[in-house]
């Protein structure tokens, strides 16, 4: 078993993707990644997972979607989702809340306050 | 039907300048977004069956010292590019619909090294890597342009203007507003 901290981001856009990919994985993290909400919960019917990072927009299934089906079950209920986002409304930051989302990030993001984020909440 | 010709009975044509930084999109046909290019680049979003289109305008800094490989700030790049696809979309467009142009990108200043290149070949690489369709271009070059575009129709007018008219920029630090901040609940 390994100790190496297990991601999965979950983002629409594959330059953001790569992005994300390159600053968490030159950090040691073991990073996995998910194309939209619903892509995100197949990977996560089958995979272990300690942090997920979310974007809000997305097709299919977005962000909200995404944290409050994975807080309806008990496996995810107290998993960390940070969510990253170009959204700066109160209203939405509130939603995802309100939803179960454990921090808000905005892009563009700095990758060292995300990696310290994501140390901060996986423990 | 020219792009100079009024359409009868139609309301007044609302002018709004993209400034460097920005990203806007709109459905209404009264509408025009307006911008003038010397290095910077403009991109252009349509969904042609959504009737909505959108309009960026940037000029991407070198990166920061710990971001070796890449020509310009892409962090800041591809923010700016969601910013114009997520506005899109929450006017009701489709991602997988959007046809783009791109437009400036020209080196008109000799002190800033080929920026307006690397620019030009940053939102190129962002359009491939999303999938979306490069409909037009008219990048590089030494000139500044000027571009019109009503974004409920997908028209473009493009002039070559003199320089002057480009307004002097120096390529986008990250904005104050947006830069990586993390709120833990």
């Amino acid at each position: 078993m390994s100790n190496t901290t297990r991601i999965l981001t979950v983002d629409d856009s594959p330059s953001m993707r790569a992005l994300l990919n390159h600053a968490l994985s030159g950090h040691g993290f073991d990073v996995a990644q998910a194309e939209d909400g619903l892509a995100a919960l197949d990977w996560l019917a089958m995979n272990e997972v300690d942090v997920v990072i979310t974007d809000i927009n997305m097709p299919r299934l977005d962000g909200f979607g995404l944290i409050e089906r994975l807080r309806e079950g008990s496996r995810h209920r107290d998993r960390p989702i940070l969510v990253l986002t170009t959204e700066s409304s109160d209203e939405k930051k509130a939603r995802a809340r309100a939803a179960g989302a454990t921090g808000w990030i905005v892009k563009p993001f700095d990758p060292e306050k995300l990696v310290a984020a994501v140390r901060r909440v996986a423990h | 039907m020219s792009f100079e010709t009024p359409i009868p009975g139609a309301p007044p044509l609302e002018r709004i300048t993209v400034m460097q930084g920005q990203a806007l999109a709109s459905r209404s046909p009264s509408v025009e977004y307006s911008t003038v290019l010397g290095s910077c680049v403009a991109t252009c979003l349509f969904d042609p069956e959504a009737r909505v289109g959108g309009m960026n305008h940037f000029l991407l800094s070198e990166p920061p010292a710990n971001a070796p490989g890449t020509q310009v700030d892409e962090h800041y790049g591809v923010y700016l590019m969601e910013l114009l696809v997520n506005q899109m979309l929450g006017q009701g467009a489709r991602k997988g619909n959007l046809r783009a142009h791109l437009y400036g990108g020209a080196n008109v200043n000799r002190n800033m090294m080929r920026i307006g290149s690397m620019n030009a070949e940053f939102a190129r690489e962002f359009l491939r890597r999303e999938g979306i369709a490069l409909m037009r271009e008219d990048l590089g070059g030494t000139q500044a342009r000027r571009v019109d575009f009503r974004p409920a129709s997908g028209q473009v007018r493009l002039r070559t203007v003199e320089d002057r008219f480009a307004p002097p920029v120096q390529p986008t630090p990250r904005p104050a507003v947006a830069r990586g901040d993390v709120e833990l609940f």
